[in-house]
């Protein structure tokens, strides 16, 4: 069964701009990764280096155990040898195939018989929902059509990779929602490894049993899409992970006291009751992470005056000011709005709020009060 | 009649409007009113005709069109230039869709070296005049049986190359196909590069071998550029004059074109406007059917994402040999033939390449020494050919002035006025002149100034209007196409503040689309610098361009002249195209037809 690892992945271009970083990673069969990062992180061309459409400038991978590329062996599988499929950004459907055509060229290029290939295209078509078109060309076709049309094309060969790059990215947010909805069931049903390219994190949140997050090349975590939210190795991992962003609070560490830290922000006492596992933390510079969801409000607590209120009826998004120049983001659930410029009244009841070293690391995670 | 006179008004408040007017009422004058004209002379008996067909002058005669077509010398009269012409045509294509193309697939698609320098190079042929490579051909490979001196390749190696080889059909396929492989390799290259490489790469991914992924993808993708090609190339080769007159003469291989220079400089008139008739319906029919399939291409646009990485197919162990192959290649059609006319330019006597007959006899000498060539002086001492470069760059310059002029206010007004008949009338009024062959084109024109306009006969006037009207086209299409770019929003901001037509047009558009602009003058330009076709029915002694002297030299014989004009020609088309684009990043390759 294919599971995928990357051996100290490197890729340069023109030997200057390092696209990809000694990365590492491994994926288990039947997994669904997501590769987010800004653009520009290395993604794609992780992605195609995976494919074989891009290749390493050093490093090993390896599918099913076997050695698809390595520098030190000079081995490169050619793509077509890799057994896996590929999924792009804007579909690359030929133009001047109809449908059928388009779906059938792989099975074409295997030599099936012409009976199988019918029988397997429009199995595809039934599966994606597209029967009615076989005989039209893609410029005939919405966008949501063709994109069915690209992934029945990528899976008739039965891939048991799919690798695709950004393949929701030209759909408007309508169909967005619904094709994830229509890959989640896909994978279950192929029950293949599928690896995933997005810079949307909601996109990668929702779809992926493990993210993978990059920057400039460099891996900044790989874990579960709820690890990533609730446990972010950094700083960069938690503000690129949730919507509306985690609020991260400047803050300088006066004493450390078994599993409390107090900290000065700003003027005011902020003191981090640790959970477990904290290891202590040197006397630095340091970052509050909370996420919005995490701030309550309440009678007591910490004033904070109202900038903007934005209601959408599942939630309310208020940003709030603590004092001049530390600005809160708030998540209220349910049916509310507030006044601009009325006083509220903040605490923070959770015990997960993150608190991050001078080198913007995770140290752990804690109650937060702020006085 | 209030509301009329409102209406009126209202029409006119609008710049674009006057101008599409008055660019309707010109290019009438200058196009349909000449082609009606034509059409009347050809159906008509001439002067000197009046005995022969025992009918008054001016009356209504079949007798031209029965004589081109069912005559029993239309064979040689109509038919056989006629097939002649489709079959060098039909060579040219050939020869230009296979070297563009191949080498548009190379630079493109492969790691081939050099690929800088080589496409510069490719270019330069079409940057030349068209006869570049049918001179360089007939100064190589002259052979001594239809008569003459050898050519170089005679004199070095001693072979007498075979008739077949040296002039008529092989020679005139393989040098107009030369000259227009550049534009196949824009067309094509231009596909190739913008085609997203995910299209392939696509059918990597699904197994397809190399083969089968140029076959099914590649090939199909292309094949509108390459129809496109088809049908440009095909056509202006049909119109080429001055490549069969060098290489189809001397075996007496007529073209239509030639045929249609052979009758009107000879007897019969009638007969020459009926064939240009032919050529025009023939030229527009071709370029009406490419219209037509360019508009069906839109079709195969589709969404483009980043395909910025090509992976580029390995030549591996062929690398450097096709490489130098390549380069071989260019470098004969782009600098060898320069070479070859400094050479021939230098002769005492032709055929004779030793260095101790190489003499500056023929550029700087006086009269007295050049006894060989009927006393001629030099041709940097010959006022011959002083009056022919001034009459050459002056008429260049008005052509471009007035044509880019014109071009630009048609581009302008056209896009202003879209949607409406009068747009769309002027629109395909300014285009026509393209679909018409050279010398047809002059036919019309000779028409209309030996019958209707009789004081233009023989003026300079009348090649600065044919030059306008021909390179219209040029100017007119980076105008509209410069205009499409330009947001209309951009002229409304100026003028909800207030700022005045001619203004807006000063300070905001024209310096805002300044590149296109400037192409839309040197357009005209390069191709008034070295036109032949469209001249040389027309110039009289006194306006001769430098051109029509050139080919004048060529009828004579006088080798060293002939080539040593040309070499001028291209010099001053190149450096002007250089100038042009280091100044402005506009060049004659960026442009259309040629």
């Amino acid at each position: 069964m294919p599971k995928i690892e990357l051996k100290h992945i490197t890729k340069k271009f023109n030997n200057t701009f390092t696209a990809v970083d000694d990365l590492s990673i491994t994926i288990e069969d039947g997994d669904f990764i997501t590769l987010l990062g800004p653009s520009g992180c290395g993604k794609t061309t992780t992605l195609r280096q995976i494919a074989g459409l891009e290749t390493p400038t050093s490093g090993e991978i390896l599918i099913d155990g076997k050695v698809m590329f390595s520098s030190e062996k000079l081995i490169d599988v050619a793509p077509s040898q890799r057994d896996v499929g590929f999924l792009f950004q804007n579909y690359a459907l030929w133009p001047h195939m109809t449908v059928f055509q388009n779906i059938a060229f792989g099975l074409e290029n295997l030599k099936w018989p012409k009976d199988k290939i019918d029988a397997r295209v429009k199995e595809l078509l039934k599966l994606l929902k597209i029967e009615e078109f076989p005989n039209r060309y893609p410029a005939e076709l919405s966008g949501g059509q063709q994109q069915r049309v690209a992934i029945a094309r990528t899976l008739a060969t039965n891939p048991r990779i799919l690798l695709m790059d950004e393949p929701l990215s030209n759909l408007d947010a309508k169909l967005r929602m619904e094709m994830r909805a229509e890959l989640k069931r896909l994978h279950h049903e192929t029950g293949a490894t599928f690896v995933y390219v997005t810079h949307d994190q909601l996109e990668a949140m929702t779809l992926a049993t493990k993210i993978c997050l990059l920057d400039k090349g460099v891996l900044q975590q790989y874990a579960p899409p709820l690890m990533v939210y609730a446990h972010p190795a950094n700083t960069f991992v938690a503000d690129f992970v949730g919507s509306p962003s985690i609020n991260l609070v400047d803050g300088m560490i006066k004493t450390v006291q078994g599993g409390t830290v107090s900290l000065d922000v700003d003027g005011f006492t902020a003191t981090m009751e640790m959970g477990d596992g904290f290891k202590g933390v040197d006397i630095v510079p340091a970052k509050i992470g909370i996420r919005p969801e995490y701030i309550s409000l309440s009678e007591e607590g910490v004033p904070a005056r109202v900038i903007s209120s934005l209601p959408s009826g599942m939630e309310t998004i208020v940003h709030l000011e603590v004092r001049k120049g530390l600005p809160l983001t708030s998540v209220i659930f349910g049916q509310n709005d507030f006044a601009v410029g009325s006083t509220l009244h903040v605490t923070f009841p959770t015990d997960r709020c993150m608190l991050f070293d001078d080198k913007g690391n995770l140290v752990g995670l804690g109650k937060l009060t702020l006085r | 009649m209030k509301q009329f006179t409102y209406r009126v008004k209202r029409f006119f408040s609008k710049p674009y409007n006057i101008i599409l007017s008055m660019m309707l009422v010109l290019l009438t004058f200058l196009t349909l009113v000449p082609l009606l004209s034509m059409v009347r002379d050809s159906f008509v008996v001439h002067a000197a005709e009046t005995m022969r067909l025992k009918k008054p002058l001016d009356s209504f005669t079949l007798n031209h069109w029965f004589k081109v077509l069912f005559d029993a010398n239309s064979i040689n009269v109509f038919y056989r230039p006629f097939l002649n012409s489709l079959i060098t045509s039909l060579g040219s294509c050939l020869v230009s869709l296979f070297f563009g193309g191949f080498f548009a697939w190379l630079v493109t698609r492969t790691n081939m070296r050099w690929k800088k320098l080589l496409s510069a190079l490719f270019i330069f042929p079409y940057v030349m005049p068209s006869w570049t490579l049918a001179l360089a051909w007939y100064n190589i490979f002259k052979n001594t049986v239809v008569g003459g001196v050898p050519g170089f390749f005679m004199a070095m190696t001693g072979i007498e190359p075979a008739n077949w080889f040296s002039y008529g059909a092989f020679p005139i396929a393989v040098v107009t196909g030369l000259h227009y492989s550049p534009f196949a390799y824009i067309m094509i290259g231009g596909i190739l590069r913008n085609m997203d490489a995910n299209l392939e790469e696509a059918a990597m991914m699904l197994h397809a071998s190399q083969g089968r992924i140029m076959r099914k993808i590649t090939i199909p993708m292309v094949l509108p550029a390459i129809l496109s090609t088809f049908l440009l190339v095909f056509s202006s080769a049909m119109s080429s004059f001055a490549v069969p007159q060098f290489l189809g003469l001397p075996v007496r291989y007529q073209v239509l074109t030639t045929q249609l220079y052979r009758t009107l400089n000879g007897v019969n008139k009638g007969q020459g406007y009926a064939i240009a008739m032919v050529m025009i319906l023939l030229g527009v029919a071709i370029l009406a059917f490419n219209q037509r399939l360019t508009g069906v291409r839109k079709n195969y646009t589709t969404v483009t994402g980043k395909s910025s990485n090509i992976s580029l197919v390995n030549l591996r162990g062929a690398r450097n040999l096709i490489s130098v192959i390549v380069l071989v290649l260019v470098l004969m059609v782009s600098l060898v033939p320069l070479f070859s006319f400094a050479l021939e330019s230098l002769l005492l006597r032709p055929g004779d390449y030793s260095l101790s007959n190489l003499t500056l006899q023929f550029w700087i000498g006086t009269a007295q020494q050049n006894s060989i060539a009927n006393s001629e002086p030099g041709m940097l001492r010959n006022p011959t050919m002083w009056r022919a470069l001034w009459n050459s760059l002056r008429l260049s310059f008005i052509c471009s002035l007035t044509a880019g002029t014109l071009g630009f206010l048609a581009g302008y007004a056209i896009v202003r006025g879209r949607g409406t008949k009068l747009a769309t009338v002027v629109d395909n009024l300014a285009f026509f002149p393209y679909l018409m062959p050279s010398m047809a084109f002059s036919v019309i024109f000779l028409s209309m100034a030996s019958t209707i306009v009789k004081p233009l006969y023989g003026t300079t006037l009348l090649l600065v209007l044919i030059g306008m009207v021909k390179y219209l086209p040029f100017a007119s299409r980076s105008g509209i196409n410069a205009m499409m770019q330009l947001s209309t929003q951009i002229e409304e901001a100026g003028e909800i503040i207030g700022v005045p037509w001619n203004k807006r047009m000063r300070k905001l558009v024209i310096p805002i689309q300044k590149a296109s602009f400037i192409s839309g003058y040197l357009l005209p330009f390069i191709s008034c610098m070295r036109e032949l076709s469209l001249f040389v029915l027309l110039v009289t002694p006194s306006n001769r361009v430098l051109t029509t002297l050139l080919f004048y030299y060529n009828e004579k014989g006088w080798d060293q002249y002939s080539n040593g004009i040309n070499l001028m020609i291209v010099i001053i088309v190149l450096i002007i195209n250089w100038i042009v684009n280091k100044a402005t990043g506009a060049s004659i390759d960026k442009g259309i037809g040629g």
